[in-house]
């Protein structure tokens, strides 16, 4: 056996049955073993957008997601989706293919172990070829303790040479004890008396949450102390279907109702949630609010600069058991937020009343994502865009579906569309709608290509204002020349076609009805290109660049 | 920093002009959200000042100096401040002068205000603020102009 092969069947036995990258002479070896084993090889057509999968792989199973590429400008194409993949605690593992040890002035020679640094990535490097397994299982244990990417780098040469060890092989998963931090009981008292003097409490609870599965444990806190319920963008439109007072997200991407009731609050718990300087802008939306936080790291510095006035070390769902129970047997209970009149505020409060003159030929964004969110079915999951147009998406679409997956992460655009295809590829190629700019889906439209190939159903509906949209807005409220933002795009319903998908136009909502029906009724890898009236500003830029809130 | 140019029109005496804008709590009582606090020995005031960044509301707590040119009709008003959970920091100067209207009856009065908005609040207002800040001053006058006037003053 060689070394590639080896390292082939080391990752299948951490579990590996895909992956997502580019073949080159770095790792040709290692992927043609892994096609022999029966792992799912998915070809695409940008290295970048490969580890974006994975990174989509690994947010729809929290099990590590495996992405590849050659040595030298293979990974350098890595950059971006390594560090989104990280701000993302996604555990992964790049296999990279490495200039040979042998030939240092290799024309893509290259120093991945900076790179990965620069990255915020890990890096792990099989140093001989007889370090094959305890290379693999390094970077395994630390993709899975550390939930990040980690760049396992292996020399060309040295994957031909000879494996001759015929032990099996000893998966990480060996050397990890699983375990939910249980919380200090002291703590939870402290946090019990601070809840018996909250007249208006607010749960904000995180992906931390969705993870330890402490969706019911949440709800009954939340009757018992009356709290309004709120997520962070990350969990959006988690527990909406199970609370009344669902108040939707904490931040920017939040209504004005629910940011006013948000301001009156004397108390925030947040619950698997990082509580980011975006979650609590900046500590702004609860002024008067004490923090409490249940997390299952050691220590979160709250939007970098502060901590929660109770830290609660704990796993998610056990922390918020505990805490529930002590409060039971204190007997406490309290009304809070849950009166008619806050029901009654939060009763569609998403309403943008705001008029605006429509471009010709475009529509208004707005009705047409709500009327996207009542005609494509809850069984279907939803993938948001990043970029001016989330400022619509992540708002407006509000019914809860089994992945809604939205974030920023990095703050670049054009990585929700890898993120999706990998996501789908991990949940058996379940049907999905994908809401996201034009700028950003173009960025890696190849990789629709990947998603026809492999026949994922996804639906992309392209919000098309044929403009960087978020400079676009900047460049306009500073009287500057927007038309340097603006680029024409083609029909990329056409573009669609060409690739080998289905494809529409629409430049009205009865054209748009049409084309997602016609969708819904036969899910396949779809393109709409809504063209949108850029004269639509989204609540959050009216915010944030007019100090507006209507 | 953000700077904002205002030219006023009154339909009032420069006299009557200058008496408001000469005394802080009538000028405080011209500013939305505004309320005047202790006067210091060295002649600077606190003042408090609840601002609205879209849905986010703000407390400063500011300190500030009037010094008045009453021959010439101009002053000077100085302020630092900072909220009151101490992450974002605001930093005003504001000049203003009284003088004639070219065409009498009425006064003029110019402003010439410079705003700096610095810490946790900039961050998530970006534009924002300037335009929060233009908004205050126009509402400033508003208020100033009805008070002149004998005007209730509406929101």
């Amino acid at each position: 056996m060689k070394v590639f092969q080896r390292l082939a069947h080391a990752f299948q036995a951490e579990g590996v049955t895909a992956t997502f990258g580019m073949m080159g002479d770095g790792n040709m070896f290692w992927l043609h073993e892994l096609h022999n084993l029966g792992v799912k090889v998915h070809e695409v057509r940008h290295e970048g957008a490969g580890l974006g999968m994975a990174d989509g792989w690994a947010r729809a199973t929290r099990q590590v997601g495996v992405a590849t590429a050659t040595c030298g400008p293979g990974t350098t194409q890595l950059a971006t989706a390594f560090v989104t993949a990280s701000r993302a605690e996604s555990p992964l593992v790049a296999f990279c293919g490495e200039h040979p040890v042998s030939d240092p002035e290799y024309s893509q020679r290259f120093n991945p172990a900076i790179f990965a640094e620069a990255c915020e990535s890990g890096f792990v490097r099989m140093h001989t070829a007889d370090q094959a397994d305890e290379a693999v299982r390094k970077a395994f244990f630390l993709a899975r303790t550390q939930n990040r990417p980690i760049l396992l780098s292996v020399p060309m040469d040295l994957q031909q040479e000879e494996w001759e060890d015929d032990e099996p092989y000893v998966p990480s998963t060996t050397m990890i004890t699983p375990t939910r931090p249980n919380p200090d009981p002291d703590v939870l008292k402290r946090v019990a008396d601070l809840i018996a003097k909250s007249k208006k409490p607010v749960i904000i609870v995180g992906r931390g949450a969705q993870w330890a599965d402490a969706g019911d444990a949440v709800v009954k806190l939340g009757d018992r102390i009356g709290a309004m319920l709120a997520t962070s963008l990350l969990a959006k439109t988690w527990l909406n279907d199970k609370c009344d007072y669902h108040a939707g997200i904490s931040g920017n991407y939040g209504s004005r109702a629910s940011m006013q009731l948000m301001h009156d609050a004397d108390l925030v718990i947040g619950i698997g949630a990082s509580l980011n300087r975006y979650t609590l802008e900046n500590g702004y939306l609860y002024p008067d609010a004490q923090i409490v936080q249940i997390d299952s790291k050691p220590q979160v510095l709250m939007h970098g600069v502060s901590a929660a006035n109770i830290y609660v070390h704990a796993d998610a769902k056990v922390g918020t058991e505990q805490l529930e129970k002590v409060l039971a047997e204190r007997k406490f209970t309290n009304t809070g937020y849950r009166t008619p009149d806050v029901k009654k505020k939060l009763a569609h409060h998403w309403d943008d009343p705001t008029q605006f003159e429509i471009d010709p030929g475009t529509m208004d964004p707005r009705p047409a994502i709500i009327m996207i969110d009542e005609i494509v079915p809850t069984h279907i999951s939803l993938f948001s865009g990043s970029g001016m147009s989330s400022g619509m998406s992540n708002m407006l679409m509000q019914r809860r579906r089994p992945m809604n997956q939205a974030g920023h992460f990095f703050g670049c655009i054009g990585q929700m569309l890898p993120a999706a295809i990998g996501a789908m590829a991990a949940t058996g190629k379940k049907p999905a709608i994908m809401l996201d700019g034009d700028a950003s889906f173009l960025m890696h439209l190849a990789e629709f290509e990947t998603a026809v190939r492999y026949e994922m159903p996804l639906l992309v509906v392209v919000m098309n204002n044929q403009a960087l949209g978020a400079e676009y807005y900047k460049l306009e409220v500073k009287k500057m020349n927007v038309e340097t933002s603006q680029i024409p795009t083609p029909d990329l319903g056409s573009v669609a076609v060409a690739l080998g998908g289905k494809g529409a136009l629409v430049r009205n909502i009865d054209q748009l009805r049409t084309a997602v029906l016609e969708w819904v009724a036969k899910p396949g890898p779809m393109v709409i290109d809504m063209r949108i009236s850029r004269t639509v500003m989204s609540i959050p830029y009216r915010r944030l660049h007019y100090g507006k809130d209507e | 920093m953000i700077e904002v140019n205002q030219r006023i029109e009154v339909p009032a005496s420069t006299q009557a002009v200058w008496e408001v804008l000469s005394d802080p709590h009538a000028v405080v009582e011209c500013v939305k959200g505004a309320s005047l606090g202790e006067r210091h020995e060295d002649g600077s005031y606190d003042a408090g000042l609840l601002v609205s960044f879209g849905p986010a509301k703000v407390t400063f707590r500011a300190q500030f100096n009037l010094e008045l040119d009453p021959p010439a009709m101009t002053g000077k008003v100085s302020s630092r401040g900072k909220d009151k959970q101490g992450g974002t920091k605001i930093k005003a100067d504001m000049t203003f002068a009284v003088t004639e209207r070219p065409e009498p009856p009425g006064s003029v009065i110019i402003i010439d205000a410079k705003t700096e908005v610095s810490g946790r609040m900039a961050m998530i207002v970006e534009g924002g603020a300037k335009m929060v800040v233009e908004h205050m001053t126009k509402d400033f006058s508003k208020r100033l102009t009805a008070r002149l006037n004998g005007t209730p003053i509406t929101d």
